[in-house]
């Protein structure tokens, strides 16, 4: 009795200790968890709630019937649902390997040593800092076919500009559309890029050379891997941007001629802010969530399935 | 004597600015209504950037040296405007007094309790004369329900510009300035017709400019032309009993897309993606021949660009006309415009609508037209004695035109402001934006979107419509202007 008398408090301190070693790091997680339930789970669910719910701001302020999956049908109905769909992933897939492309095009010569590359570096930056809606404002004005810069160019090099105007053709509409996005974001790519080919040890590089590999096997067999982790990040970032575009569309050319630069971005946009179809646009958002993280799930799995967290 | 001052250390003001970090998220649920907190003098006025704004802008001083009430103004785009709104109400946070009202939204305004009805005030106060108020544009824009939701700051109905220069060189009649039977959309065409392939002042020239944007722009012009063919939405609206049915299968609507079609024809090809002030701009820029639109491009035209205060290469050059009307049809012109309401969550409904009595008072939308800058670019009076005013007429040489347009305006037949109008005229925006540049048959496209109307309006469940009926004609608004006024 004495002996365990004795030793019991020293018996509690360890206990105690155990305790909160185990539990510490959850309860330092625990406020950025909390944030992200109620800045990011919070709407989703009261927005999945509004789905099922005929709500229509315009015929009255408050939910007024439970409709079940009406609004999700009504969504794939909308005339406008299949183009949406359709440009929104071509806008995506093409616009997301163009940047790419492009970026790491200049981010491998911004390794180079020439001339002026200090300058070069502070200006890419620029296009990435206006605001969507003002590049979309700039191209409007690029692509007037009444003396605009672009179609001037176009013409110029003999290339063939329909009547229309670069906007008004539903040939030429969704890639002048994407021209704009690429203009912005190119600078993006090629920055993170540049960042990420830097810390490539250049033994390496060298220890190729020496071995005679090409430039090429050296960009694919080398520095594309040392920094696969984050172009893969910045391409699931920039996919999911683009996924949503509507604010150049908006300014551009407001989902025409036709359909044929309609995103689902942009038909969320109508169908909140000009429809106020509340109940409809909840559905759509979620139909536009399950499809970005189908897709970004299966990006994820086959991007880093070799990799260890 | 002398204060004391404590001493601050470092872990009391770090304690003062943690509590303050923490409390700042909920200061506004702590913190008194934002309304009784504002000065009690002061009105908070929400607009939009029409044309109306800036004149009405630069008199606002006078306002505020008159009442001694301080007058905060902003200003949005209209899609602003409308989120701005309507996020507000919901959330029940409306921090203005007074808000420009489109007319598409007064209905929905009205019915959902978010501005005030002004009956009551108008009743009270013989100064508002409601009877010099054109009865069309009231109807139009201001009535729903038999309630006067909103005052009209600024009135448009539609009517024709054209080149004087250009028909004098090609021996081109010019268009009359009163609605006649001679004057129809044929002879508007085949006028236009006249002009194509020609070129004037050394320059290639185009018959005429449309607005083929994609939703609103390309509507607001289309419903013209199809009021005007007797094109009607719906079974049985405005008059009652209330039939949503909609009728986009009629022949007026065949007929009035194929003339639409033709004037696109006769357009620069860029204009499929022309909005509003996009054909206003380019008939200033002078390579257009005729044609029609909403009536401040009467005076916008002077300008080179919009509202840039240049004079235009058109402005000595170009005269108004009367719209042309389908044979055998009474004409019917749109009227549009801005007006101005209360918002119920005002806690100043009266100096609210001081302020929208002064702005839509005769002597202020004087003022108004005669604030000379950008060229004056104020004439948009709903208000029958301005149109006779001489000193006015002077500047502003159509106003008989646009009075004579006003007159046989109804905005509640061209545009129907029903609840959900947004969602049909996006379908019918796209329908027409798709038919200018493609060649198919417009009775089916018509019939595909008559289907794709009758989705939404059952989907809002406009059909069958389950409230009362109004019977909502221009005789009923006469009789109401007459009770308040």
């Amino acid at each position: 009795m004495s002996v365990q008398a004795a030793l019991a408090p020293r018996a509690v301190v360890p206990a105690r200790a155990s305790l909160m070693r185990r539990y510490l790091p959850y309860l330092l997680i625990a406020p950025s968890v909390i944030m992200l339930l109620s800045l990011i789970a919070y709407p989703l669910l009261v927005a999945l709630r509004s789905s099922f719910y005929f709500w229509n701001l315009q015929i009255g302020p408050e939910p007024l019937a439970f409709v079940g999956f009406d609004n999700y049908v009504q969504a794939f109905n909308a005339f406008d649902f299949r183009a949406a769909v359709v440009n929104t992933l071509l806008m995506s897939v093409i616009g997301t390997a163009i940047e790419f492309g492009l970026g790491l095009a200049i981010a491998l010569l911004l390794l180079k040593a020439l001339p002026g590359m200090n300058v070069v570096r502070a200006l890419l930056i620029l296009p990435t800092t206006i605001a969507p809606i003002v590049v979309g404002f700039l191209f409007r004005y690029l692509y007037d076919p009444g003396g605009g810069l672009l179609t001037w160019l176009l013409k110029s090099s003999g290339l063939p500009v329909p009547p229309e105007g670069i906007l008004g053709s539903p040939a030429t509409a969704l890639a002048a559309v994407l021209f704009a996005d690429i203009w912005q974001w190119t600078p993006f790519f090629a920055i993170v890029l540049y960042a990420s080919l830097l810390s490539v040890p250049d033994e390496i590089i060298e220890a190729a050379r020496l071995d005679r590999a090409s430039p090429l096997t050296i960009l694919l067999r080398i520095k594309l891997p040392l920094i696969r982790r984050t172009a893969a990040i910045i391409v699931m970032l920039r996919f999911m941007q683009l996924f949503n575009t509507f604010d150049t569309v908006l300014v551009l050319t407001r989902g025409g001629p036709g359909t044929s630069t309609r995103t689902l971005g942009y038909s969320l946009y109508e169908q909140g802010l000009v429809n106020f179809n509340i109940g409809l646009v909840c559905a759509m958002t979620w139909i536009t969530v399950l499809i970005v993280n189908a897709i970004v799930a299966l990006y994820v799995f086959f991007a880093f399935r070799n990799e260890e967290w | 004597m002398t204060a004391d001052t404590p001493a601050l250390s470092r872990r009391s003001l770090l304690k003062g600015v943690s509590g303050a970090a923490l409390i700042a998220p909920f200061a506004p649920l702590l913190a008194p209504g934002r309304a009784s907190a504002q000065d009690a003098n002061s009105v908070r006025v929400l607009a939009v950037e029409d044309p109306f704004f800036f004149s009405m802008k630069a008199l606002v001083p006078e306002f505020e040296k008159e009442t001694g009430i301080k007058v905060e103004l902003e200003s949005l785009s209209y899609d602003a405007l409308q989120a701005r709104l309507v996020s507000a109400f919901v959330a029940k946070t409306s921090d203005a007094d007074v808000i420009a009202v489109d007319q598409m939204w007064l209905g929905q305004y009205l019915d959902n309790g978010w501005i005030i009805s002004l009956n009551d005030f108008i009743a009270k106060d013989k100064d508002v004369d409601l009877g010099d108020f054109i009865p069309e544009v009231l109807y139009s824009s201001n009535m729903w329900r038999g309630q006067i939701g909103t005052l009209p700051v600024a009135a448009y109905a539609q009517g024709v510009m054209y080149r004087k220069d250009v028909f004098e060189e090609f021996g081109l009649s010019a268009p009359p300035s009163e609605t006649s039977e001679a004057w129809t959309w044929d002879a508007y065409v085949e006028t236009l017709k006249a002009l194509e392939g020609k070129s004037f002042g050394g320059q290639p020239l185009f018959p005429t400019v449309v607005c083929g944007s994609q939703p609103s722009p390309i509507v607001h012009m289309f419903t013209q032309l199809s009021a005007s063919h007797g094109a009607s939405w719906f079974k049985s609206f405005p008059g009652a009993p209330w039939d949503f049915e909609p009728q986009l299968n009629g022949d007026a609507w065949a007929k009035s897309v194929d003339v639409y079609r033709q004037l696109y024809k006769l357009s620069p090809p860029e204009a499929v993606n022309y909005v509003w002030f996009d054909a206003g701009t380019r008939f200033a820029k002078g390579d257009i021949g005729m044609f029609y639109w909403w009536t401040p491009y009467f005076y916008l035209v002077k300008n080179a660009g919009y509202m840039t205060g240049k004079k235009s290469d058109v402005m000595e050059k170009y005269a108004t006309a009367a719209l042309p009307k389908a044979a055998g049809v009474p004409q019917t012109v749109s009227l549009g415009g801005w007006s101005l309401g209360v918002p119920s969550s005002s806690a100043r409904q009266e100096i609210g609508f001081a302020f929208i009595k002064w702005a839509t008072s005769k002597a202020v939308q004087k003022k108004m037209a005669l604030w000379p800058d950008l060229n004056y670019q104020f004439s948009d009076f709903a208000r029958a004695s301005l149109y006779e005013d001489d000193e006015l007429k002077a500047i502003y040489p159509y106003l008989d035109v646009q009075r004579s347009m006003m007159k046989q305006g109804n905005g509640k037949v061209t545009r129907p402001p029903v609840p959900g109008y947004t969602a049909l005229e996006s379908v019918l925006g796209l329908t027409l934006n798709q038919m200018l540049t493609g060649s198919g048959d417009a009775k089916a496209s018509l019939e595909m979107a008559n289907g794709l109307f009758s989705g939404i309006l059952k989907g809002n469940l406009m059909i069958p419509y389950q409230k009362d009926s109004y019977t909502d004609t221009l005789d009923a608004a006469k009789a109401l202007i007459g009770q308040l006024g």
